[in-house]
Order: structure tokens, then sequence, then C-alpha cells
């Protein structure tokens, strides 16, 4: 197998990337100076070697904790739940957020073969038992594998004696209700709150 | 500028006056590697065509293929690569014409990667099921009968269908339904006598209760506001005695659905895992139709199972006819073929009660042409072509 071939095959294996992506990528990246490749080479290597999961939430991290985990001023009685550590990131741009988190590493999924054991729920518990939290809020995704894992892991938690809360869906803000589809907007209803 | 006060007074005067829903209209029609459609480009005035050609040569084709512009599936539950000419990559179905939704309805199928694409006006709709609807039609034919003699798995689909495309909310809990229902299956499957397995598998319940008590109710509501015409349509067409159409199921779907089925499905847990298999819920539900306290499925004549089989699908197109506020297309492939002339008669002029709008029927001779249908035009059929006859 020629080495354009080999290349174009790795991309391919990415998400979101096709054969005829991938083609490209590597042309365009034969045009460039070697210097280009070696750094892109450099930067996945440093990345396979030196990332890993945080040891406390499964962020991800370079060191044995994460720098969420570690910063004291982050509020430890809260724990925020969610699939991937990709929607950390999501939160975060947010601001809002000022407890600390924990990442499931995906979503009960039995049609894929996932199921609890294959989550970090155990680790959550864990965590709960230890003892310092007061709150676990649920953020997983508003799909059907979700909210299955929502459910299951606010049955778990329920003989810690720990409050748990589910975030709250609804319609986007800046969206309009013209243009929001007919599932947000009943959920949205039933989720509507009294005015103060 | 309009006061907009004037305008809110003149569609109440309309919706007072109740004038007929103005009738869909398919212009035109192009089928490409459709079963064994080559390439057709049909021309359908508005009042509609019929089809003569002898069986299996591909009249039932084309009304199915017009058919999957609407529901996006085979109307005979065949799989998208069964639909597919012999030899040909994928097939593609279009529709112009006067459509609720758009001007434009185009659905492709790819055999590679069984990848299906549906357009409203040459936009993809977000997702597949929102593209549902498309072409609003009603589809009659002699297989009909099974609706009515064959498995509780024949009316649930008939419910489901009818009911999806009159209304979002039914259709977004069926999807639920099913998504939750095939997780649940596997769940218990993977599950087998392993520790914290009921768990895994209580985790579905809470959607499928909710899901599955939003189907019961708009299943029951349906039932309740067409159990009448059901008994009236049966007795118009010719049965002496008094059909009714009712719903069956084994919990007490009227007792607020959700708590019922999550108790259900609860009490079910540890046998549903045993056999790994969900036995609760309105996916083993019936619709029930009786003559005269005698189930017509055990103990119809062939012709009293017909008579109600008919009496569903009007039910069907007026319920269509209702949600979108327009007089669906009627596809009727020849339905009348085991049914006496009298029946016949009665039926087309049930029908046009609600008024006909387009109408394509499709029929093996020009004699089997009901006397309604004689002025419309012709097209002939025969080994997958189709050309004017006259
Ligand atoms: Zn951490």
């Amino acid at each position: 197998m020629s080495a354009i071939e080999d290349l174009a095959l790795e991309l391919a294996k990415l998400p979101g990337i096709g054969r005829k992506t991938a083609t490209r990528l590597t042309y365009h990246l034969l045009k460039q100076p070697p210097e280009a490749s070696r750094r892109l080479a450099g930067a996945l290597v440093t990345m396979a070697e030196r990332v890993r999961s945080c040891e406390v939430c499964g962020n991800l991290t370079e060191d044995a904790q994460c720098a969420i985990c570690r910063d004291p001023r982050r509020d430890p009685a809260l724990v925020c739940v969610v699939e991937e550590a990709s929607d950390i990131g999501a939160i975060e741009r947010a601001g809002e957020y000022r407890g600390r988190y924990h990442v499931l590493g995906g979503r009960l999924s039995p049609l894929d073969g996932v199921g609890p054991d294959d989550l970090a729920i155990d680790a959550l518990l864990a965590r709960v038992r230890g003892g310092g939290v007061r709150e676990v809020i649920l953020a997983t995704n508003p799909s059907l594998e979700g909210e299955a894992t929502a459910v299951y892991v606010q049955r778990e938690l329920k003989a810690h004696g720990v409050a748990v809360t589910r975030i709250a869906r609804g319609l986007p803000v800046g969206g309009d209700l013209e243009y929001a589809d007919g599932v947000t907007i009943a959920q949205a209803l039933s989720a509507r709150r009294e005015m103060p | 500028m309009k006061a907009p006060g004037a305008a809110t007074a003149t569609a109440h005067a309309a919706a007072g006056a109740r004038r007929p829903a103005a009738p869909v209209h398919l212009e035109r029609l192009s089928v490409r590697d459709f079963r064994n459609l080559a390439r057709e480009d049909l021309l359908l005035p508005a009042a509609g065509a019929v089809i003569v050609g002898e069986n299996g040569h591909g009249k039932t084709n084309l009304l199915e293929a017009i058919y999957y512009l609407q529901l996006l599936r085979s109307a005979r539950g065949a799989r998208d690569s069964e639909l597919v000419r012999f030899g040909a990559d994928g097939f593609h179905l279009a529709a112009t014409g006067d459509f609720p939704q758009a001007r434009e309805v185009r659905v492709g199928f790819a055999r590679q990667g069984a990848r299906k694409k549906v357009t409203h006006d040459g936009v993809a709709p977000p997702r597949l099921s929102d593209g549902l609807g498309g072409v609003p039609g009603v589809l009659l034919s002699p297989r009909d009968v099974s609706l009515v003699a064959g498995s509780p798995r024949e009316r649930r689909r008939f419910l489901d269908i009818a009911l999806a495309l009159s209304s979002p909310s039914y259709l977004h809990a069926l999807q639920g339904y099913r998504g939750a229902l095939a997780r649940r299956n596997a769940a218990l499957r993977s599950g087998g006598r392993r520790a914290g397995a009921e768990a895994a598998v209580a985790a579905w319940e809470p959607s499928l209760a909710a899901h599955g008590a939003a189907l019961w109710a708009e299943r029951l509501a349906w039932v309740a506001t067409h159990a009448g015409e059901f008994t009236r349509l049966c007795a118009a067409i010719g049965e002496r005695g008094s059909a009714v159409l009712g719903y069956t199921s084994r919990h007490a779907v009227r007792e607020g659905g959700t708590a019922v089925l999550a108790a259900a499905l609860e009490s079910q847990r540890s046998h549903d895992l045993r056999r790994g298999l969900t036995h609760a819920g309105p996916h083993r539900d019936d619709l029930s139709l009786s003559l005269d306290g005698r189930e017509l499925r055990l103990y119809g004549s062939a012709g009293q199972q017909r008579t109600a089989s008919l009496a569903l699908r009007l039910l069907e197109w007026a319920t269509l006819r209702d949600a979108i506020g327009r007089v669906p297309l009627l596809l009727l492939d020849d339905p009348f073929a085991e049914l006496d002339a009298r029946r016949a008669e009665r039926v087309l002029a049930l029908l046009g009660e609600g008024g006909i709008g387009q109408a394509v029927l499709a029929v093996p001779r020009e004699g089997d042409i009901p006397p309604d249908f004689t002025r419309l035009e012709r097209f002939r059929v025969r080994d997958g072509a189709i050309e004017g006859a006259s």
C-alpha cells in the first residue's frame, strides 16, 4: 500500500470525513512544506501520549486531575453529570456553572450493546458515597438514550441521600416560536413556570 | 393595509359556511425504477384517471408509487430494497401539484447504503419523518380484507398509519414508543440473569409509559369519535346487522394511561426478562370489530369482512380529510373486484358524500370501470409501460 493511500485510509476513519474528503486532505498536505506535516504529526503524538481522563471526573486532562477538579473555587458539593467530556466545553462556555463534573463516557444504548457497566456510573456512586456532594445535576442529552440514562442514574442515586435534578428543556433563546417544532413547544409548555 | 379585524371576520364566516375542502391535486407524476416501472411520466387531470391493465403488469405498482410519496414506505409493507426495479441502483419518485405542504415532493432511495432522501420543494426536512404526508391519499384494495380477517398487527398498523398521518403528536408518540420499546427489548435480551439487569430494563419504562399513554389516549379518542360512523357506514354499504367498532386492551387504558402502563411494565419485568420481550403496552392491543356481537374476524362472512374493511378505509379517508382540511387523493386498486354491484355502488355514493376529489382507479379491464368513472381519462399499462389509451 502506498503512503498516500495509507494516510487517506486513516483520515477516512475520522467522523464526518468520507473517502473523497480524506483524499483531498491528503493531497492538500502533500502540497504543504514537509515541516507542516511534521508539526501535525507531532501534535497528534503528543496528544495521544499526554491527554488522559481525570481520575476524579473523567474530564480530559494532561495531569492526574483536570483543571476543574483542582480549582478550589469550584463547588465540590455540586456535580453535573454529562455523557461526554466534550459536553463540559459547551457548559463551560456558558460561564454560569460553578460546580464540578462527572463524565459517564456515553449513554445507555442497548441496541449498540452499551449497558450500565460500560459507563462510569459506579465511579459516580463512589464519589457520592465519599461524601461532600449535595446535589447531582443530570445533564445528559434530551434524547431517548439520554433520558433513560438520567432515569437509571437517578434511581441508583436514590439510596444515597443526595438531591438529584435534571436540566430543563424547551425553546432556544433567540429562537422564534413560529419556527420551533411541535415537540419542543410541547415540552416548553409542560415545563412552564409561574412568573414572580 | 388590511384591517386585522376584517380578516378574522371573513375567516370565521368561511368556517361557518363549511365550504367543501379543496381537493389535493397530483398534476405530474414521475416514476424511475420502482418495481417493474422503469421510467414513467404521467400528467393527471384534476378529476383523476383510470389505469387499465391485466394483473401483474404494473397498475398496483403505480398506485403504490403514488402512496409511497405520502408514507415514505411501501403500502404493502415491503422493504425499500424490494421496491427497486431489478438491476437498478435505486428508485426515484417525484410529484408536482397542489399539496398541503409543498408544490413538489420528491423521494429517492439508493440501494447503496440503503439511503433514503425526501425533499419538499427542493428542501430536505430536518428528519425523514417530517417529510411524511407530502401527497395525502388513501389506498383501497381487495387486500384490505386482511384489516378485518387478519391478525391484530394489521389493525394496529392501520390505526398507527391513519393517526400518524393526521396527528403530529401521535407520530411523535409513536416514534418515541417504538424507539423505547426496541431499546427495552434489547436490554431484556442482554440482561439475562445478570445482577442489575432489572434496573437497566426499568430505565426505559418512563419513556415507554409516557409515549404509550399518549398512543392510548389518541387511539381511544379516535375510536370514540368514529364508532358511530363505522356502524352507519356498514349499514349503508348493506350490512343488516349492527356493526360495532371498539378498542381492546389487556390494560385499564381508560383509567389514566401513564401510571397504568408504568405499573404493568414493572409487574411484568421479571417475566419479560425470562422471555426477552416486552409483553405490556399498546403494541399488543387491537381494534375490535363485531357484527351483532360476534367478532367479524372469526365469524364474519367474506362479504361482511369486506364491508367492514371498506368502512375502515372510508373512516381513514375522512380522518385524513379532517386533519389536513383538504380532500385526499383516492387511490382505488380494483377495490370492488369481489364486491357485488349494489355494494360497490353504495361505497361510491358514500365516498361522494364527502366530495370525491382526484381519484386514480386501477382495473384489469375496461368493462370493470364503474359508471361514475367512465368519463375519466384512461391509461393502459402493459409490462411496466404506461401509455394514454384514448
Ligand atoms: Zn476532573
